[in-house]
Parts: C-alpha cells; structure tokens; sequence
C-alpha cells in the first residue's frame, strides 16, 4: 500500500487534462495534488514547496516536458523525484529519449484510470 | 529635408511599382482568383475552428463539473451504509435492550429516505455529462464542412501551382527530427507507438 499523502505534482498545459489526471488520482485516494500549467510553472513550484511525485505532459510552452525532467535530474534537491510522463507523442524517439532522460514511466494519450494505477504502482514497486 | 521626403518618395514609388507587377503578374497566372478565394475562406476558418476549440472544451468542463458534483454524492452514500451496517453488525452480535435499536431503526430509515434523493441528484449529473456530448454533433459539421473548405482550397491551389511551376525538380524536403508532432493522427505511421502496450514493449527492450 503507498502512503496516501504523497504530493503530486501535475503538469499540463490544458486545464482539461490537468482535471482529467487529478480526479484519476483522487479516485486512487491521493489527497495532495498540485497543479502547474507548463513546465517553468512546474519547476517555481517544485523549488517553492515539497513535493513526492510529478506526473508531466510533453508538449507545453515555455518549458517542454522533457527539458523539466532533465532540469528535475540535473537538480541535486530534486534528482530523484519520480517523473511519470502523460504524453500523446507516440513516436519511438520521444519514448526513448524520454526513458535516457530519467522518465520513472512512460503514458500515450488517450490513456485510462486502469494504466494511470498500473504505471504508478510500478513505479512505486521499483522505489520499494 | 528635401535628401529624406526624396527617399521616402521614391521608396513609394518603388513599392507602387511592386505592387502592381505583383498584381498583374497574379492576374496573368489566374492566381487572383484563388487567392480572393483563399482570403475569403480563410477568416472564417479560424472563427470556425475556434468555435471547435470552444465548444469541445467547453464540453469538458461541464461533464467534469458534473463528476466532481456527483462523486461526493456516491461517497456520502457509501459512508453512510458502512456506518449503518457496521451498527447493525455490532447490535446483532450483541443485541441490546429496545431503547439502542430504536435509534438504529430511526437512523436506517433516514438513510433509505435519503437515498432516492442524492440518487436522484446523481441521476441529473448524469444527464447533464450526456447532454455535454452534444458537441460532437456540432463540432462534427463544423469540421466536415471545413474539410470541404480545405479540399477545394488544396485543389485549386494545387493546380495553379502544377502549372505554373516549370522545369524545377521537385525537392525532397527535408527530413525533421521533431519531437512534438501532438496526437498521431496517422495510427499506421512508421516509428510510433499505437497502444501503451508497444510503449511498454518498446521500453522493456531498452531495459527500462
């Protein structure tokens, strides 16, 4: 059983999406689940609070998805942050450069509440 | 004075000239018709796909604000009956004198009056994410009739372009190493994950 008070952070830059993933997790029963609309959005709050976990799209202005995982990687506080991507791109580059980049799992839109709970179980599997 | 009005008057000159050879040679081309046409179809596009992009998340966010309505509901409803039957469970193991289960009867039969209403409260949730879909239909004519926009548009484009185009080799172009390409939209495309299963394959083979 994970800990149920784990702080996510969700990283999208449609509000649609960002609400799609929360009400997943909520249904999963995390209680703490913060939003952020893009990735320099997500990096200001990941350096302001604490957080367990970042679930993140790819394709977002400002900063993309993969340059906030590299960015989380490089940061010696936040290194070992899990980082789930939630992301429509399907090419077999995106993927694989996703996974050197350090991505904990790797989730193509459309997608559903049973992958979300598989994907973050083995997540958490891995980190024991 | 007269070094800069002399300048800008020929600069004027010069675009006036432009302008018309742009013209004329577009009318020679029998461009400047599909152009007009272009021009005319194009505005209206954007306010077209506009309205799609409105109306789809306008869509979303209504059958969402149902859900976050509705779910509370359910879990009242849930909460409740645990609490009740686990009384229940507990006065049967241990039956207690008149006075507890009165309490417990009045208790069950405040809940079973309840359930009908946030029942009934959920059930207009779920019509109202029903009625959310009403989107598709609008945003599917919309959409086709754009396509229609498009094709001629293409067509007419395509074929001017063809004729006027000459001896020139086609050229190949170039080959983008892009990674934000959005949805596929293509399922069959070479290199792209259909299912999160070929993602987890993919993944697996990498030794991830």
């Amino acid at each position: 059983m994970t800990d149920k008070s784990l702080r996510f952070l969700v990283v999208d830059d449609f509000a649609t999406m960002r609400r799609i993933v929360r009400n997943l997790l909520q249904d999963l029963g995390y209680k703490n689940i913060e939003e952020a609309e893009d990735g320099q959005d997500a990096l200001n709050k990941l350096r302001a609070s604490e957080f367990d976990f970042v679930v993140s799209d790819w394709n977002m202005p400002n900063i993309d998805g993969l340059e906030l995982l590299k960015t989380i990687r490089l940061d010696p506080a936040m290194a070992k942050m899990p980082v789930l991507m939630v992301t429509a791109e399907a090419k077999r580059e995106n993927i694989i450069a996703a996974a050197q980049a350090g991505a904990n799992g790797y989730i193509v839109k459309p997608f559903t509440a049973a992958t979300l709970e598989e994907k973050l179980g083995k997540i958490f599997e891995k980190l024991g | 004075m007269s070094m800069a009005s002399d300048n800008t008057k020929d600069l004027f000159l010069r675009i006036g000239q432009l302008t018309r050879l742009l013209r004329n040679s577009m009318a020679n081309l029998g461009l400047e018709q599909a152009i007009m046409e272009v021009a005319d179809a194009f505005p209206n596009t954007r306010d077209r796909l506009n309205y799609v992009v409105g109306k789809t998340s306008q869509a979303a966010d209504r059958a969402l604000t149902s859900v976050e309505v509705a779910r509370p509901l359910q879990d009242t409803l849930s909460e409740n009956a645990t609490q009740l039957s686990a009384r229940w469970d507990a006065w049967f193991a241990n039956p207690q004198p008149l006075d507890d289960a009165r309490e417990l009867v009045k208790a069950t039969r405040g809940y079973l009056q309840q359930v009908p209403e946030l029942t009934q409260l959920t059930n207009r949730q779920l019509t109202e994410i029903m009625m959310a879909q009403d989107f598709q239909d609008l945003t599917g004519q919309v959409l086709q009739s754009l396509m229609h926009v498009i094709e001629t548009v293409e067509k007419e484009l395509i074929n001017v372009l063809v004729e006027n185009m000459g001896e020139r080799e086609a050229v190949a172009p170039p080959e983008m190493e892009n990674l934000k390409n959005g949805p596929q939209i293509d399922a069959m495309a070479e290199g792209i994950a259909t299912s999160q299963d070929q993602v987890d394959d993919l993944l697996e083979s990498l030794g991830f």
